[in-house]
């Protein structure tokens, strides 16, 4: 008879720990993303293209209005967009935003898609990046007339093969860390890296390594500004970053607006807020 | 309880599938020094040097450390569990295939007790096989591949989701962390091994069922169509274990799931009595 008794207190007391030791749900945890700093730069990424079962996986012209409605609506400096159809879109995008933003796209790769960057300085400079047959585009501007000019670049790595996002990656750090002495950079962009920790435990492939090489070689130089925001993607996929440099003075607002995404985009915009 | 505790000790260091599994697990530990040094060889140069110029994957990282977190870590998804449901599930079920459970619960001596006695003697049997597999590895690691700190990277393993290092000293006392985590785990495995044990009369029945269940379990969990089930799997808990390789190891979180994982073993280990108590023996 003790050794059942002895059994049901030990459950019970386990239970008790169990509970007593459960983490506190999201919603109750502290808002840390709530704080806006003064004089802070507003950076949005967003790889507007189509999940992979659409016949056409590009941007879709008619999804271009409500693009333009929450960047108006959030009103970030400066925009990153992946998987524009090419110039004429960004042209009827930048009508729709009524004349607030310039904007480029990337020179056009091995791929159909572009790169973009918006911005609202009017006397912003944009610069094509190469990357293992790819482009991505840089934008120089400021946020303000007497803030510092900074550097935002629009990146979108290979979907289907690691490898090849690596060796990308490794080519655009390369290029910002020349410039990243002189000027902030921050590079923003559909990476495609796969590493979400939580809860799996996933044995070693290659693919797990080439992403994990490539994001840790980001994060020598670069501060993952988007960290704590969740996934950004269909199926629980945290696969855009906005990073910038490590020794910001003040990340304020990073979220990931969850209600913007239309049509068949399995992307959504990610937004943050930080302080010189 | 004593004495019980004695003749079943007795019984653990007798048989052959005692030495066996630990046999086993030197095998493992050669194949893994095999893999993890041609691989480390490929990696570090020749092909992967020409194609990527940046590599953490650098001689530094592949030392005896790593491979020891690497060796444990697959060992304990796949090998461990299966040594740890073969003795438990032999427990009750190879004394009523022998013949001798009849004889032994003739005796005066109560049926809770001998289950009890027969759950401490593969927990320690569990804790022996985790403690030398660890300790082999970190042997091995020293005399082959070298010392070194703990690296860690997000990816592999999924220990990390920013890249970490783990000082010399303090990894070496994760690992006798690990032992404990990973034994108190696995403890899961070895009380429903006892219950199919207590269910089955054949100790085949009562293993092949207990790593059905486990594996079961553990690639379901893996497959996304079941997402929304995975925090209901006992595997999931079980994953407790390797929060202490982390860098800031997770205290509230870990025991959180140490109490979940000591539930499923006490209560599980308490249906074994209250059926075994029931029990009609007949061989």
């Amino acid at each position: 008879m003790w050794v059942k008794l002895i059994l049901l207190l030990l459950f019970c007391l386990m239970i008790a720990g169990a509970v007593y030791f459960a983490e506190p749900s999201k919603s109750e945890e502290p808002n840390s993303t709530s704080r806006t700093p003064q004089g802070s730069l507003r950076l949005l990424t967003w790889n507007i293209g189509y999940a992979e079962l659409e016949d056409d996986t590009r941007a879709h012209d008619k999804d271009l209005p409500a693009v333009a409605d929450v960047i108006l609506r959030e009103d970030p400096d400066a925009v990153a967009l992946q998987e524009l159809t090419g110039d004429a879109q960004l042209k009827t995008l930048l009508g729709l935003l009524k004349g607030r933003y310039r904007g480029a796209v990337a020179q056009q790769g091995s791929g159909d898609r572009f790169e973009a960057v918006l911005v609202k300085d009017t006397r912003a400079t944009f610069t094509p990046v190469s990357a293992r047959n790819r482009y991505a585009l840089a934008a120089s501007f400021r946020s303000r007339r007497d803030s510092p000019e900074v550097v935002l670049l629009s990146a979108h790595a290979d979907a289907f093969n690691a490898a090849r996002r690596r060796a990308y990656t490794e080519e655009l750090i390369d290029w910002a860390q020349q410039r990243a002495q002189s000027t902030p950079i921050f590079i923003a962009g559909d990476f495609n890296f796969e590493l979400k920790a939580a809860n799996e435990s996933n044995l070693y492939t290659d693919n797990l390594k080439h992403d994990s090489e490539s994001y840790s070689h980001i994060l020598r130089s670069f501060r993952d500004l988007g960290r704590g925001a969740g996934d950004t993607a269909i199926n629980d996929r945290r696969i855009d970053y906005i990073f910038g440099p490590p020794d910001l003075n003040r990340v304020g607002r990073v979220e990931v607006l969850r209600n913007a995404a239309v049509g068949r985009m399995d992307h959504w915009p990610l937004l943050v807020e930080v302080g010189f | 309880m004593f004495t019980l505790l004695k003749l079943e000790l007795e019984k653990l260091f007798r048989a052959r599938s005692f030495y066996l599994s630990f046999i086993v697990l030197i095998g493992f530990v050669v194949l893994m020094l095999w893999g993890f040094y041609t691989y480390a060889a490929r990696k570090t140069g020749g092909e992967a040097v020409e194609q990527f110029k940046y590599t953490y994957e650098s001689k530094q990282y592949f030392n005896g450390l790593t491979f020891a977190l690497y060796s444990l870590l697959f060992s304990f998804t796949l090998l461990l569990p299966i040594f740890v449901s073969m003795s438990a599930g032999s427990q009750i079920a190879g004394e009523a295939r022998t013949g001798t459970l009849r004889m032994i619960c003739t005796r005066p001596i109560s049926r809770a007790s001998l289950v009890l006695s027969k759950f401490l003697v593969t927990a320690l049997h569990a804790g022996l096989l985790l403690t030398f597999f660890i300790g082999l590895n970190l042997v091995v690691g020293l005399i082959f591949v070298g010392w070194g700190n703990l690296e860690l990277y997000p990816g592999p393993l999924n220990l990390v989701d920013a890249p970490g290092k783990i000082m010399r000293d303090d990894a070496l006392m994760r690992f006798g962390y690990a032992a404990l985590s990973g034994t108190w785990a696995l403890l899961v495995i070895a009380a429903l091994a006892l219950l199919c044990s207590v269910i089955f009369d054949s100790p085949v029945q009562a293993t092949v069922m207990t790593i059905a269940a486990y594996l079961t379990l553990y690639i379901v969990g893996r497959v996304e169509f079941f997402e929304h089930l995975r925090p209901y799997f006992f595997t999931t808990d079980m994953d407790f274990w390797r929060d202490v390789f982390k860098p800031e190891i997770p205290w509230q979180s870990l025991w959180h799931y140490a109490s979940v994982c000591g539930a499923y073993t006490a209560g599980l280990l308490l249906a074994t009595v209250v059926i075994f108590e029931r029990k009609d023996i007949v061989t």
